[in-house]
């Protein structure tokens, strides 16, 4: 499903950083990773170059059968929109949209018809439990909420990769708690292949392989 | 100091273009008030050093606005025990003929006994005939060339040049050269002397001077010598030192100064909603830091302080770089104010550079440092409330309340319906310009809530051109009032002063083609120069039959346009038969009865006014015009006021018997030719022409070209106005450009969040260009609503205290139109830069972008 080969990222500055010494790793459908280690052990950067929103410095990544390494910026985009959903630890909604505006967003963002985007939103935000709380704005909304609205956008075509950054790390935890249960559970029933980047080792036993990132390198490859 | 240092600095060097583009709002509203002012003070400036270099030594001098001296006048005047010298002079300017070289001014001057009271500096020779007055005065076609004219056209003495005068080209010999300080660097340098009596001839004088000069006796004190002399010439001749003709400038500039600080009010205004703009943008985005500030232990003050030493470094900076741009807009402005000095005074004045004082210089500084200020006043003081503990809480964004929404509401009302009663119960001028302010005031504090009612609006317009990039632009402006509040004010102001002037320049326009159509009806005019207001020739009043003569004329009216001095200051009178012209020209008098007024005024029995010098000098009808005259002072009653574009300062109508009697003038400044029925106007032109061609040199206009030749002057009348519509869309492109970088900076996050989720290239540039045109657009339909408001009040103070004109209120809606593709063209080129960067910038980094 995923398939790095050699995958580096050096950070230039003042001086040239190595996030990410080159890296081999390959993982199945269907699994559910964590990615856990300490600040700056690389955790976030090898998520953001799985899912696209970086460039490796060297190396090659492929996802679902496409090579990320030879596509356009709009490519690279469009593998992203069809088959990675994603979760920050801030949410990242768009302040200004209502809940089902947020989800119904990347649906937009594809063209899809006005009524199977309707029918497809809801669809989402009952699956997370929102179905009441569809016209809010985001600042009406608690933590957990915003959390599993954008758990339901990351879904909106229910995409084969899930990737989550600290999903977490800003909800207190009995909402940590419910947000983890929601994720394993759309794991299972839709068989999504689920990264998660933690600081949680709560979190991370919840998934079946841990990831141990240790100074830019796979320091542990763990199945539980 | 040092918060400013470890905070701001490093800000300021991480967001350049924004910190440039903050800085450019301060010094565009600098820049247009230093200009402004600074061509103003140029050309009064170089008005007084024209007048002090050329009256050299002379410390009185005797004038009689444009009618001129008398010669008897100058002997009366040397007769008088305590003048020490007193010469004549006529003071003209010439088509050199020149490539390049423009117009000379030459002086006619007595060499006899002008050089007690100007030094010539005659560069020394044996030869030099300038030594010997007498010789200077043998030949008339001597004349005295600055140095820096002749080496300028490889001039020497002995050389010959051609000048057109009254009798056409004749050719002068250059006899001597003079040094280029004092006289000779009058006018730019392009000055020369001949000898009076020459020049009465060439430039059609009669018998007459411009002026006197004196130069009071040793010993007699200068107020001893006026009196004097003021006994000897009567009350009709001005006796005054030279200087204060250069405050007579002040006077006439008044209804421009008022026009350039409505524009400089405006533009100082559009500076403080573009400081609001970028400074509540950059406490949004620094609250973070705010919250670091304050959890360290920095108190509200320290905070509100820190903001305010940045706003007021950032008005102190944008002002120093907007005194730089405002004396290059003074330099290229001042040519235009120059010709209308020349056109009121005939005092020809050629400003070298750029002349400001410096307390205009400080006054500009201040200005847009205190506007920086009161602009980054409410930021400030919001940033100083900032709540530590909410300002370290990551994604959390800024929306106007809707109480504050409120309040502001409530005080827009207020403030309008004072200003409507004010409108209503019209108490005085100034309490009349008052509600202005007011009225602008109350729009500016309704504008938040208006252009959220538009932008709710234009959502299903966007959202119909591009469903998703619409909708997110159309809520972008509707959730987040206050980074776009500003900028939509900014683009509202400068579009309204455009509506504003626009339309007052349409109703005037529209007001001169009717009068052109009334009173520009001969079907030819004969003038002595191509300018129609040059006014430096004139034709012996002789002409008037001479012409009538010509096979295919049926009638011709003589015409003497002169300032004469009303009350101490110039004002123009135009000389005509009034019952011959009256058979021609419908006269519309506003407020009397037109057949009355043409009876009486055709006996000589009173004046008709222009409604502009009617409003300009407080007179009315039935109120009687003091003119100054050979007679002493002329009391001529005011017999009906009418709408007159003659001069742009007002006008009154004499006839010419009247004016023959009292000022001895048999001179015409033009001739309006009717021909007879069937008659080519062209052909007949032509026998005009050929019937003069040998003793006169004069231009014959056809209707058309006359109104071509009006039309174009007025253009530059114009020239103002254009140049105040061209500053207002400038404030607003860069008003759009400077949001659309903030919101690109302040929405970083959320474009991220866009390509994150599957947003392509294209779909974000569409996002940001809708916004862009979206702000624009709502900028563009307040500055429309508001536009309608300021040509109110513009056609209010034209009629009511600059121009005396009563214009009709008639919405410029082509212009408005046309303002619509120039400013949604400005919004989308706007943002083509800041969507390109959106577009560069690292997604992870803006997906963490706080």
């Amino acid at each position: 499903m995923i398939r790095l080969s050699q995958v580096s990222k050096c950070f230039d500055g003042k001086r040239t950083v190595t996030a990410l010494h080159p890296t081999d790793l390959h993982i199945d459908k269907g699994e559910m990773v964590a990615i856990i280690g300490p600040s700056g052990s690389g955790k976030s950067t090898l998520l953001n170059l799985i899912g696209g929103l970086d460039r490796p410095t060297s190396g090659e990544i492929e996802l679902d059968g496409e090579r990320l390494g030879g596509l356009s910026g709009d490519g690279v985009t469009r593998v992203r929109r069809d088959k990675i959903g994603f979760i920050f630890q801030f949410f990242n909604l768009l302040p200004s949209l209502s809940c089902f505006d947020n989800v119904a967003l990347p649906l937009h963002l594809r063209g899809w018809p006005r009524a199977k985007i309707q029918q497809r939103s809801q669809e989402l935000l009952e699956l997370v439990g929102l179905g009441a709380r569809m016209e809010h704005l985001p600042d009406e909304m608690s933590g957990g909420e915003r959390q599993r609205t954008a758990i339901a956008r990351a879904l909106s075509v229910y995409p084969p990769v899930l990737l989550a950054d600290e999903p977490t790390g800003n909800l207190d935890s009995a909402t940590g708690a419910d947000i983890l249960r929601l994720i394993s559970d759309l794991h299972q029933r839709l068989n999504t292949t689920v990264l998660i980047v933690t600081h949680d080792m709560q979190v991370a036993h919840a998934a079946q392989r841990i990831l141990t990132l240790r100074d830019g390198r796979i320091a542990d490859d763990r199945r539980l | 100091m040092t918060l400013l240092r470890l905070l701001t600095w490093p800000y300021v060097r991480k967001h350049r273009l924004r910190s440039v583009l903050t800085l450019a709002g301060i010094m565009l509203g600098v820049a247009v008030f230093v200009g402004m002012h600074g061509a103003n003070q140029t050309v009064a400036q170089a008005f007084a050093a024209t007048v002090n270099r050329i009256a050299g030594k002379a410390q009185l001098q005797v004038s009689a606005g444009e009618t001129g001296v008398p010669e008897e006048v100058l002997e009366a005047v040397q007769s008088v025990r305590e003048v020490g010298a007193a010469a004549p002079v006529i003071e003209a300017v010439l088509n050199t003929n020149l490539k390049g070289q423009g117009n000379l001014l030459v002086l006619g001057v007595d060499m006899t006994g002008d050089r007690s009271l100007r030094d010539y500096d005659i560069e020394g020779g044996e030869e030099d005939v300038v030594e010997d007055p007498l010789v200077f005065l043998a030949q008339p076609d001597s004349l005295i060339l600055s140095r820096k004219f002749a080496e300028a056209n490889g001039i020497q003495r002995g050389s010959r040049i051609t000048l057109d005068t009254m009798q056409g080209p004749r050719q002068f010999t250059v006899r001597g050269l003079m040094k280029s300080d004092g006289l000779a660097g009058a006018f730019g340098g392009n000055v020369a002397v001949m000898d009076i009596y020459a020049a009465q001839f060439i430039f059609g004088r009669g018998r007459r001077f411009d002026r006197i000069d004196i130069g009071a006796a040793e010993g007699v004190d200068l107020e001893t010598s006026q009196n004097k002399v003021r006994a000897v010439v009567g009350e009709g001749y001005d006796v005054l030192p030279p200087a204060s003709r250069t405050q007579q400038f002040d006077a006439i500039s008044r209804s421009l100064s008022i026009t350039i600080n409505l524009t400089s009010v405006f533009a100082l205004m559009i500076g403080v909603f573009i400081i609001y703009n970028s400074f509540s943008i950059a406490i949004t985005q620094r609250r973070n830091e705010i919250g670091i500030l304050r959890a360290l232990g920095a108190s509200e003050r320290d905070v509100l302080r820190m903001f305010l030493a940045e706003s007021a470094a950032a008005g102190l900076a944008g002002s120093i770089l907007g005194l730089g741009l405002g004396l290059l807009m003074a330099r290229s402005l001042s040519p235009f104010m120059s010709n209308m000095v020349r056109e009121l005074y005939g005092t020809h004045q050629m400003p070298d550079g750029v002349s400001m004082s410096p307390w205009t210089m400080a006054a500009a500084v201040a200005l847009g440092t205190a506007v920086s200020l009161v602009g980054g006043w409410l930021p400030a003081r919001s940033a100083a409330r900032v709540d530590p503990v909410k300002a370290l809480q990551k994604g959390r964004y800024q929306v106007l309340s809707e109480g504050e929404n409120r309040i502001r509401r409530i005080a827009a009302l207020v403030l309008a319906a004072v200003s409507i009663a004010i409108v209503v119960t019209r108490p005085t001028l100034t309490i009349f310009y008052f509600g202005y302010g007011l009225m602008v005031l109350a729009l500016v504090l309704l504008s938040p809530s208006l252009s959220h009612w538009i932008a709710l609006s234009l959502r299903p317009l966007l959202r119909l051109i591009r469903p998703v990039e619409g909708t997110l632009a159309a809520d972008s402006l509707i959730q987040a009032p206050r980074r776009t509040s500003a900028t939509v004010a900014a683009v509202m102001l400068s579009l309204a002063l455009a509506v504003g002037f626009a339309g007052v320049s349409r109703a005037i326009y529209t007001q001169l083609l009717d009068w052109v159509d009334d009173t520009l009806n001969p079907d030819l005019f004969v003038a002595p120069t191509e300018s129609v207001t040059q006014r430096s020739y004139r034709f012996p009043l002789s002409m008037t039959s001479e012409i009538a003569q010509v096979p295919g004329v049926e009638e011709v009216q003589a015409v003497r346009t002169v300032r004469v001095q009303l009350k101490g200051v110039p004002a123009m009178a135009v000389v005509v038969d009034v019952r011959q012209v009256a058979g021609r020209v419908k006269y519309k008098p506003v407020d009397a009865d037109p057949v009355e007024m043409v009876q009486l005024a055709s006996e000589g029995k009173g004046a008709i006014l222009s409604t502009t010098l009617a409003v300009i000098r407080g007179i009315k009808k039935g109120d009687v015009l003091e003119l100054a005259s050979p007679e002493g002072i002329l009391k001529v009653p005011v017999l009906g006021t009418r709408v007159d574009f003659s001069d742009q300062q007002g006008a009154f109508i004499i006839d010419r018997s009247l004016y023959s009697r009292v000022w001895k003038d048999e001179t015409a400044n033009a001739f309006r030719v009717y021909l007879r029925k069937g008659e080519d106007p062209e052909a007949v032109r032509r026998r005009i022409i050929e019937r003069f061609s040998s003793n006169r040199k004069l231009f014959v206009f056809t209707n058309a070209s006359i109104r071509e030749l009006i039309m174009r002057n007025t253009e530059q009348w114009f020239g103002m106005t254009y140049i105040q519509l061209l500053v207002a869309l400038i404030v607003a492109v860069m008003g759009i450009v400077n949001t659309m970088t903030v919101s690109i900076a302040d929405r970083r996050r959320e474009l991220g969040v866009l390509q994150a989720v599957g947003g392509l290239r294209n779909q974000i540039r569409n996002t940001v260009w809708l916004e862009a045109v979206a702000i624009g657009t709502v900028g563009l339909v307040l500055g429309w609503l508001m536009g309608a408001v300021t040509l109110y009040y513009n056609i209010e103070m034209i009629g009511g205290d600059m121009a005396g004109l009563d214009l009709d209120y008639v919405y410029p809606f082509r212009f408005a139109l046309a303002l619509f593709p120039v400013i949604v063209g400005a919004a989308f080129l706007a943002a083509l830069w800041p969507a390109e960067a959106a577009l560069r910038a690292s997604l992870v980094e803006s997906l963490e972008y706080e």
